[in-house]
């Protein structure tokens, strides 16, 4: 009888934590320029601070990040990307696994060619220093509509990119990137987003 | 006869070449592998090296072949160790404390654990010194260093910016008999402070590091880690610089001295490059003169200790 007892306990104690395990939406961040291990200890301290947030995984090498949440919060693909960004990293691809199975997943270039596109290939310089700036100018750049392919070297600070010149042009790529803190022969970053890069990316400002 | 004329070329040889062992500096000599480790700082106790493992939050002791023979586990993201009369201090990143561990006296015994209590709270500790009752901590995300003295009394000073006694993201601390000494890593410096916390010196600002990550100083000279250039560099006690150490470092974050040998410690590569101290090149000074190869002398020269 003293066992049953214990057994239905133990049963009841399973069904609370499994019941428990379900309330939690699974993220996972794949984040480009993690190499410096201050700034992205930084990253998972940042992440640390959400109330409730369980399961705090960053692997260095991989670039893979991950958590729970609780799904009570309906913690949304914009936030998390949004605080990913805040703390200095660029996201190449988030999946959300929610409670209830569902899934949503964000990144990856969405150019369509069309009839009317005229691709090119040209190269321009992009001011940056380390591999979370290539993360950022590359993501950055495959972020705009009608770019193909964003390839930055970090020791010629030389960005090669391939683009449609039928849904953009040179110029607003330039803008795009000096927009997140890169400088361009084109276009300056304001300070206030040359300021809000992480401290590794402060590279020697162009002077124009 | 010819015995003779043997033996004076032989002196005009000499006098005409004269050769003088003046270039002495750090040379590359050989690496160890610590797999699996991602050696952040390194500290030296009467047991050996030890090796902090933020990636894999402990810290380790190796042997001379690098291999683990001891394993502090359970840290949050420990950072730049330091160690001193058998005690080792160490900043954990992730959760803001700084302990003093100690190993146990005898192997029935526990180790001990004593947080380090501060006058103000920490941001992310990424460096930490002791020398006897002196202990100081650089502080990552508040820009600050924290400085006890045999008193025990903490000193705060340093905030966010780019002049002289300013930091941006300190991660090393290195405490001297007359001064502190500190890796502001993303001005890509190093500062040198009174024990009151006034500057005295800023290292390194004309040679384009690119994160100043770790720092050691040596009664003759100063180390700072390179990271993202992988190399060390080597400065005087006057900041002025001496020589950059490049072989086999791969994303250096600290330098340690122990009996005549420098050992950096690599992040990226798992790895510790293992420097000596010997005589570079000869420099033959009549030869240098004949062919008028002044800069390249003044060059070489730059190396010396």
């Amino acid at each position: 009888m003293k066992h049953t007892k214990i057994i239905l306990m133990l049963l009841v104690l399973v069904g609370v934590t499994m019941h428990a395990q379900k309330e939690l939406d699974k993220f996972e961040v794949q984040v480009d320029g993690l190499g410096c291990p201050f700034c992205a200890y930084g990253l998972e301290k940042k992440f640390k601070e959400f109330k409730g947030i369980k399961k705090v995984a960053i692997d260095i090498e991989t670039g893979d990040f991950s958590f729970l949440y609780p799904s009570e919060k309906a913690l949304t693909m914009d936030a998390v990307i949004a605080q990913v960004e805040k703390a200095g990293y660029t996201p190449n691809e988030a999946k959300i696994t929610r409670a209830d199975g569902k899934v949503e997943t964000s990144g990856g270039n969405t150019t369509v060619l069309s009839k009317e596109s005229v691709v090119v290939s040209q190269q321009l310089f992009a001011a940056g220093k380390c591999g979370m700036c290539e993360a950022r100018i590359e993501n950055t750049v495959l972020g705009i509509p009608g770019v193909t392919a964003a390839v930055w070297n970090k020791d010629n600070q030389q960005l090669k990119v391939t683009y449609d010149k039928s849904q953009t042009t040179i110029d607003g790529i330039q803008k795009e990137v000096a927009n997140v803190g890169h400088d361009t022969k084109a276009h300056q970053a304001t300070a206030d987003a040359y300021a809000n890069l992480p401290a590794c990316c402060h590279y020697q400002r162009l002077e124009q | 006869m010819r015995t003779y004329i043997t033996i004076l070329l032989a002196i005009v040889l000499l006098v005409s070449c004269k050769k003088e062992p003046v270039n002495m500096g750090w040379k590359y000599s050989h690496s160890i592998s610590v797999k699996g480790v991602n050696p952040i700082g390194i500290a030296l106790t009467k047991e050996g090296i030890w090796l902090s493992d933020g990636d894999h939050f402990r810290v380790v002791q190796v042997n001379e072949q690098g291999e683990i023979i001891k394993s502090i586990d359970s840290l949050d993201r420990p950072m730049h160790i330091a160690a001193h009369n058998g005690q080792l201090v160490i900043p954990q990143y992730g959760n803001d404390e700084v302990i003093r561990f100690r190993e146990p006296a005898s192997p029935e015994g526990g180790s001990e654990r004593i947080i380090v209590s501060l006058a103000d709270s920490l941001d992310a500790p990424a460096g930490a010194d002791i020398r006897a009752n002196e202990i100081a901590i650089a502080d990552f995300y508040n820009n600050r260093v924290h400085y006890a003295g045999a008193d025990n009394k903490w000193i705060i000073f340093g905030q966010e910016g780019k002049l002289d006694g300013d930091f941006y993201y300190p991660t090393d601390v290195q405490i001297t008999e007359n001064a502190l000494w500190v890796a502001d890593a993303y001005n890509n410096r190093l500062q040198k402070f009174t024990k009151e916390g006034a500057h005295l010196l800023t290292v390194g600002e004309d040679q384009n590091m690119n994160a100043a990550t770790g720092i050691y100083v040596s009664d003759t000279q100063v180390f700072s880690t390179d990271f993202e250039n992988d190399r060390v560099l080597v400065f005087d006690l006057e900041g002025n610089y001496k020589q950059s150490l490049t072989g086999a470092i791969n994303k250096p974050t600290d330098i340690l001295i122990k009996e005549e040998v420098l050992y950096v410690a690599n992040y990226k590569s798992s790895s510790l490059s293992v420097f000596t101290w010997e005589q570079l090149e000869i420099i033959e000074e009549n030869h240098q003169e004949e062919h008028h190869h002044h800069d390249e002398h003044e060059g070489v020269l730059e190396d010396n200790k």
